[in-house]
């Protein structure tokens, strides 16, 4: 009998309801650590499994192992909103963000598991003739590269999306939007475990409860890493452990670009399906709010930073009222439905908005962190990139971008022009 | 429809009252929720589950029902997913049941149900993946849901009040009146919130007596006694969020939004006394209407004198089923049994449990002990259960048409995990409670997994005093309440009967999300075992019953399959809000217009007055143009700007930000927040200066003015203001800490009409008279002198952000109304922002898409500005390599290289060979001095010269433009004008 | 975290103050001041402003995964 999940499919599912109980086998399997290793992937969020799977299937290294101080995507992966776009400002970010973007279109029968990709489009809002020449800044950038954009008008607001009445009376009129047609939502928790099992069946060891707790270093090459379980020799170490980035800086003595902040999200009961898009608007001298409507029913809402270094993931009640707020501001009749659930997920926010894909400190190992908010929607191209890197040793020119050097060349990857300060708007 | 007999219960009113379920008038008591007023007229079947469509009826009495949720109202001004149980009928109300088509009884999707293992959990991962999910997902989408989504709301804002208290007490049961009383008696200032329309709790119908009177006399003189110490008393009103000192509290009364407020309370201590929820067991079809959870049927009966069945059996693992079965025995109602799933011996350890037993057995009631009901029996409502000896396995068919259940109680305790509250498990009751709570933070009562009332209200009495007492509140020696009520359960634990492992996909645990026995052991099969992994992968407890009947049993079964302790499995951290709250609730007040607060400048009624349309900037609202200068923003704007040019105009900047910056060192201090000095400019004299950001961007720009030696007042942009104030306040208070320099937001203080034009001397000196004439004449470029107007301060600036001859009068605001109207008495027209802008790009002034964060001073042709070398904030890091590459943008101007097509602001400038963006168009405006589009742009430095032909490419908007680079100065570039 | 203790007006709402960012070490060029920075998940030194108070600005030692505050600091007062 195969311990390997088995392939997944309709055929399969009426097999498993004829075989009864025993057809379904774990997505990935609990091996024991082993004592060493090519590469130790630290973290099984999204970027570290997908990473994983990319150096097991493109570059055939044998001996992998992720390890995961607490459970398969208990992270961001498994807390955003689901969005996925590639709709970014900077050629740096939109090129690699529509590299994820394809990438999402085809996860599913690669890995064999349903990520529930639904390009359902991403709607930026403007609410005042004066953001118009920033999202068509943004936008045009964005056909010339060969991604699409299309900027609306009120009146082609109001026929496309009838559902947000962008005519009616608002404390910030609607005044145009920014939409990008084959971003949408991908089911979070599906893309982790996904790529688990699909990591896993390619022979890469998962180990979950494993906490790294050093590096251990000779002669200025990192050796292995300390965990809970003992000692595990390492040829290459990648950290990829999203709101904890900053710890891996503490227990490597490096000071990196990066503060930890909480991020919340909500969700209501579920209702009819009504809003078949996502929308995003910013609210001056308020907040933002974003919101879509799952496949369950529910409203997946979330909105700006709570404002202050944390890991505590529970959310501030007064940001949670400032997203809600926003939300009854864009669909008033939603008034009466109910949210159910908050919850919180801790950001690695870099000083200029933009991930970092690199070597930390030693030769042989690696960083890929500085998520900010958008480490979700990368996860396919962050995984197929940085396995290139840990490969390798050299950088793909998808990712060249994303050095901790650009810090002191100057080469900042700052989308909004917010400067070294993560919360402001 | 048939007149139903007058009910009668303790929430009961004789008066009748109609409404509507399904299209079909029934009839109901004042007092009367949904559910009981439904379930008294025969109708059991009230909802549909939301995965399998399985029909189901009522489960629970209280915000835990996970089924029984209906549409109030007509469609399109609907409220979905309202709890049956807890909506208070009103004349006339519109119901109807949910998700399902065509109707209630029957509905096309429970086919769905058929396919029972193939749906199982993650069933979705697994298939739909070809050609794609897009294919499949609208028809899903189709069946996702409960109820109807609200196509409009006609509820007004929700008040929100703040309130103030030494210690809240959450929920008015036994426990909590009891914490009350002994806090209030302390001299602590107690506020009460209490769920439900009454207090009392359990008392309500629980066999009690406390201090020698009935426990419902005992609830009333305590209420009073409450009231006479000022403790005030929230009904209908749940504790929903906040932990620390700050609570938020939500009123709901009637169970439906529409009358609802929020609190927002501040208090020291916080007693959490919520109670605990009653949980079911799992069997064989145990969600067929008719099985309902033993409290549920005890509050209905109790309060609407309403059950659906006459013969019900009861199914439990403790000691308190007996005593219910006593008291529906005496309502009327003829048990047919008592299903115990412990042994004789246990029920034998408690008197009255023996007593109860007894006139059970007399009454004619099978009582069974070591006996578990496998399964129940019926379609659409129960007519039978299957019931089994735990040792013998003898197995026999009862008749019934109600199954009552009870596996125990799960203090609700959200509250107390909040902000490091830890949870345990105590096995003996199979309750998790929250221990170690936070100093001035408790639980009492079911709330902390005490369920006997004579041991609750001591303990809560104790809890309490201790509380106070390190609040600072001394209690005379307090005297606990003394009662008796129900036996103490003594119960042991029991989750699920036994059955075949095939049988386990109808033993459902969730009831909404439709998560049974089956889906745990498939979740743990697959790898999932984690309980936060098994909650995502089943949806074990996400819906808006936030699995409060669920989650203790899925760990229980859970802690079966694996073979290890409840605890070690534990339950999925709780979220936030505890009960599901509206979000217009939630939004308060801040909704509509109230949104967030508009800023006024003083002049702005006469711009609405005027034909001037205004537009929102940041808080403020601005007139873009006047409708008397053209129909359209684009053609008033031109019209205003070209008057500017050849007369003259005035425009309301009241909105730029001011900061008084006060002290022997303010200059030196000033010095270091800009590129250039303050301490150079001469009293009476002003410089336009700007800031960088700590990271040597650019931040703002703006005029300093000098009043006296130690006096400036430096103006920001509107947009910028708050942050300016901020960031001067930083660093006075970090480096200059100690030091002369005092910062006062005098943004509000001075209004500000900035007049510009050839003729705009003239009329400032006609309105201002003969007093100011020879000082106005005397002023030079950014000279600026004071005194007054109309009683009011003034301050005569010239400075000119138009290129002409211009003055910004700084005055106060009371005076603000009369100076504007005394200069358009001269026949000075206003002029809007957008012509401000035409203005302001014909001369190459920065407008704020040119201060976007992302520009150095060298990319906004400043550099000579950083050569002068004053050391100030955020100058260290401009020397950083990529700052002066050849790719690092430079700000130019641009025009058609035709000299007549148009470009807009956003387009991307590309060679006329390529389309890789070198740069983009920051400002674009039609000139009427130049009668022709011109603009600003940001190139590459190595396309940044002069008559260099670039493409502006705006594919989303269908432009295409050659257009020219120029100097960044279109109109009078040596300046004449502005010093004429 | 839902209050802070403003030294000067006492136990307000965190919606009064705002964080501005977490400090830099002490001897950090102007670099590494802007960009780096140490981020310890039980100590945190940070600068807050009351800014919806009386904007006093504000020296926080916190412990970022419980919102305790360690110690607070007015700052502007030294002499």
């Amino acid at each position: 009998m195969s311990l390997a999940s088995p392939h997944y499919s309709a055929w399969a599912l009426l097999r498993a309801r004829l075989a009864g109980s025993g057809y379904w086998k774990p997505l990935w399997t609990g091996r024991a650590l082993k004592n060493h290793y090519d590469v130790v992937i630290v973290g099984a969020g999204g970027h570290g499994l997908a990473t994983a799977y990319h150096l097991a299937r493109d570059h055939g290294i044998q001996r992998i192992a992720v390890l995961e101080k607490r459970l398969v995507g208990y992270g961001n992966v498994g807390r955003n909103t689901t969005i996925v776009r590639s709709n970014y400002l900077l050629p740096e970010n939109h090129y690699f963000y529509e590299d994820a973007l394809r990438r999402w279109g085809t996860l599913s029968r690669d890995l064999n598991y349903n990520v529930m990709y639904s390009p359902r489009g991403v709607v930026d809002l403007a609410v005042s003739d004066d953001e118009v020449p920033a999202l068509a800044r943004r936008g045009n950038a964005l056909r010339l590269a060969g991604i699409d954009a299309e900027l609306l008008d009120v009146a082609a607001l109001e026929r496309r999306y009838p559902e947000i009445a962008p005519r009616r009376a608002r404390r910030f009129p609607l005044a145009a939007a920014l939409v990008q047609a084959r971003g949408g939502t991908v089911r979070h928790d599906a893309v982790a475990w996904g790529y688990a099992r699909a990591a896993s069946a390619l022979g890469v060891d998962i180990i979950e409860d494993c906490e790294v707790t050093g590096v251990r270093v000779q002669a200025e090459v990192a050796q292995g890493v300390e965990t809970n379980r003992g000692y595990v020799r390492a040829e290459r170490i990648l950290f990829a452990t999203a709101g904890h980035t900053g710890m891996i800086g503490t227990l490597l003595g490096v000071p990196l670009p990066i503060e930890t902040h909480l991020l919340q999200a909500m969700v209501s009961e579920p209702i009819k399906p009504f809003l078949h898009t996502v929308m995003v608007s910013v609210f001056p001298g308020h907040g933002e709010t974003y919101i879509s409507q799952s496949d369950r029913g529910g409203l997946v809402m979330g909105g700006h930073l709570d404002g202050f270094p944390s890991y505590t993931r529970e959310g501030t009640w007064d940001r949670m009222q400032d997203v809600v707020e926003g939300a009854v501001d864009l669909f008033p009749q939603l008034g009466g439905v109910k949210i159910v659930r908050q919850w919180a997920g801790t950001n690695d926010m870099t000083m200029d908005g933009s991930p970092i894909i690199d070597r930390l400190r030693y030769n042989n190992v690696f960083l890929n962190a500085g998520w900010c908010y958008g480490g979700f929607k990368t996860i396919p191209a962050s995984g197929a990139a940085c396995a290139t890197l840990v490969a390798t040793g050299t950088a793909p020119d998808l990712i060249k971008g994303y050095a901790l050097s650009r810090f002191a060349s100057g080469h900042l990857l700052d989308e909004p022009g917010r400067g070294p300060f993560p919360v402001r708007l | 429809m048939k007149a139903a007999i007058k009910r009668v219960g303790t929430r009961l009113s004789d008066k009748t009252i109609q409404f509507f379920f399904d299209g079909r008038v029934y009839q109901a008591q004042v007092g009367d929720t949904a559910a009981s007023a439904l379930l008294a007229q025969g109708v059991n079947a009230l909802g549909r589950s939301i995965k399998y469509r399985r029909l189901r009826g009522l489960l629970a009495v209280g915000p835990e029902e996970p089924n029984a949720l209906l549409t109030v109202g007509l469609s399109p001004m609907v409220i979905p997913n309202v709890s049956a149980p807890q909506l208070q009928l009103r004349e006339g109300l519109v119901l109807k049941s949910q998700n399902r088509w065509p109707s209630l009884r029957w509905d096309v999707a429970s086919l769905l149900q058929l396919g029972g293992g193939f749906f199982g959990a993650g069933f979705y991962y697994k298939t739909f993946m070809w050609p794609s999910w897009r294919t499949y997902e609208p028809l899903i989408r189709r069946l996702a849901g409960l109820g109807e989504a609200p196509g409009a709301s006609d509820a007004t804002a929700v008040s929100v009040e703040y309130l103030r208290c030494d210690v809240l007490v959450a929920g008015g049961g036994a426990a909590g009146l009891t914490a009350a009383l002994v806090a209030a008696q302390s001299g602590a200032r107690v506020l009460l919130v209490e769920r439900e329309p009454v207090i009392g709790g359990e008392l309500e119908f629980e066999s009690a007596v406390i201090d020698g009177q009935p426990a419902a006399t005992w609830v009333a003189t305590t209420q009073k006694t409450l009231e006479s110490l000022g403790v005030r008393t929230l009904t209908d009103t749940t504790l929903v969020g906040g932990s620390e000192g700050v609570y938020i509290a939500h009123r709901e009364p009637g169970g439906l939004a529409g009358h609802n407020g929020v609190f927002r309370i501040r208090s020291g201590g916080l007693v959490i006394a919520m109670g605990a929820i009653e949980r079911p067991i799992a069997f064989v079809d145990n969600d067929i209407p008719g099985v309902m959870l033993l409290g549920a049927a005890e509050r209905l009966s109790r309060r609407y004198g309403a059950l659906t069945g006459r013969r019900p059996v009861i199914f439990a693992n403790h000691q308190r089923a007996y005593a219910a079965a006593a008291r529906l025995v005496k309502a009327g109602v003829a048990v047919q049994a008592v299903i115990d799933t412990r042994p004789a011996t246990v029920l034998e350890q408690d008197a009255t449990t023996v007593r109860h037993y007894a006139s059970l057995k007399a009454s004619g009631v099978l009582c069974l002990s070591q006996s578990v009901v496998v399964a129940a029996k019926g379609r659409r409502a129960v007519t039978g259960v299957v019931i089994k000896h735990l040792v013998s396995g003898q197995a026999k068919r009862l008749p019934c048409d109600l199954l009552l259940t009870s596996g125990g109680w799960s203090p609700a305790m959200h509250a107390g995990l909040q902000g490091g509250g830890v949870r345990h498990y105590a096995a003996d009751s199979g309750a998790f409670t929250a221990a170690q709570q936070p100093t001035g933070r408790v639980t009492v009562g079911a709330s902390s997994g005490c369920f006997e009332l004579a041991s609750l209200l001591t303990e809560a009495a104790r809890i309490a005093a201790a509380l106070v007492s390190d609040l600072g509140f001394k209690l005379d020696s307090p005297r606990p309440p003394m009662g008796l009520g129900d036996p103490a359960p003594q119960l042991m634990p029991y989750w699920r009967s036994p059955c075949t492992q095939a049988l386990e996909k109808r033993q459902f645990i969730d009831f909404q999300n439709d998560v049974t026995v089956a889906d745990l052991r498939a979740s743990l099969a697959e790898g999932f075992i984690d309980i936060e992994h098994v909650k995502r992968y089943t949806t074990l407890g996400v819906g808006t019953d936030q699995g409060r009947t669920s989650n203790v049993l899925a760990a229980a079964i859970l802690a079966e399959f694996k073979g290890e302790s409840i605890e070690s499995v534990g339950l999925s951290r709780p979220r936030p809000p505890y009960h599901p709250m509206t979000m217009r609730a939630m939004a308060g007040w801040r909704v509509g217009a109230a949104l967030r607060i508009s800023k006024r400048t003083p002049l702005h009624d006469w711009h609405v007055a005027h034909g001037g349309v205004l537009d929102p900037m940041g808080l403020w609202m601005r007139p873009r143009f006047y409708l008397s200068n053209g129909v359209d923003a684009a053609t008033a704007a031109v019209a205003e700007a070209r008057r500017v040019r050849t007369t003259g105009g005035m425009v309301d900047g009241s909105t730029l930000g001011k900061i008084e910056v006060v002290g022997a060192e303010a200059g030196l201090f000033l010095d270091s927040m800009y590129l250039t000095k303050a301490s150079t400019i001469k009293v009476g004299r002003s410089k336009y200066m700007v800031n960088l950001r700590e990271d040597g961007m650019v931040l703002d720009d703006g005029i300093v003015l000098r009043l006296a030696p130690d006096r400036f007042i430096a103006t920001t942009s509107s947009g910028h203001a708050e942050h300016m104030l901020s960031h001067f306040e930083h660093y006075r208070d970090v480096d200059w800490a100690g030091r002369a320099v005092t910062l006062t937001d005098v943004t509000d203080a001075w209004s500000v009409i900035a007049v510009a034009g050839p003729c705009s001397r003239s009329v400032i000196q006609k309105v201002l008279g003969s007093d100011w004439h020879a000082r106005v004449a005397a002023l030079t470029h950014m000279d600026f002198a004071r005194g007054e107007f109309a009683g009011a301060p003034l301050t005569v600036l010239r400075a000119s952000f138009s290129g002409e001859l211009a003055y910004e009068l700084h005055i106060g605001p009371s005076a603000a109304l009369a100076l504007w109207e005394a200069l358009s008495a001269q026949g000075l027209e206003p002029y809007g922002i957008d012509a401000l802008d035409i203005l302001r790009v014909e001369k190459g002034y920065l407008v704020s898409s040119e201060l976007n964060g992302e520009t150095t001073p060298d990319d906004l042709n400043m550099g000579s500005l950083v050569q002068l070398g004053n050391p100030c904030v955020g100058r260290a890091l401009l020397n950083r390599p990529a700052f002066s590459e050849s790719t690092r943008a430079r700000l130019v101007g641009v025009r058609a290289l035709d000299g007549r097509s148009s470009f807009l602001a956003g387009a991307q400038l590309t060679d006329p060979s390529s389309t890789r963006p070198l740069g983009y168009i920051t400002s674009s405006v039609f000139s009427p001095t130049l009668n022709e589009w011109i603009g600003l742009a940001l190139v590459a430095r190595a396309q940044a010269i002069e008559e260099a032909t670039l493409v502006a490419r705006d594919p989303l908007r269908g432009q295409e433009t050659l257009i020219r680079v120029t100097a960044t100065v279109h109109v009078d570039p040596s300046g004449e004008r502005i010093k004429s | 975290m839902t209050v802070l203790s403003c030294p000067f007006c006492g136990v307000r709402e965190l919606s009064e103050f705002e964080f501005h960012k977490t400090l830099p070490n002490a001897g950090d060029d102007p670099l590494s001041a802007t960009y780096f920075r140490i981020n310890r998940v039980d100590d945190s030194q940070e600068y807050w402003q009351h800014v919806r108070g009386c904007r006093a600005w504000l020296q926080v030692r916190r412990n970022p995964s419980t919102g305790q505050v360690l110690e607070m600091i007015l700052l502007g007062t030294r002499t």
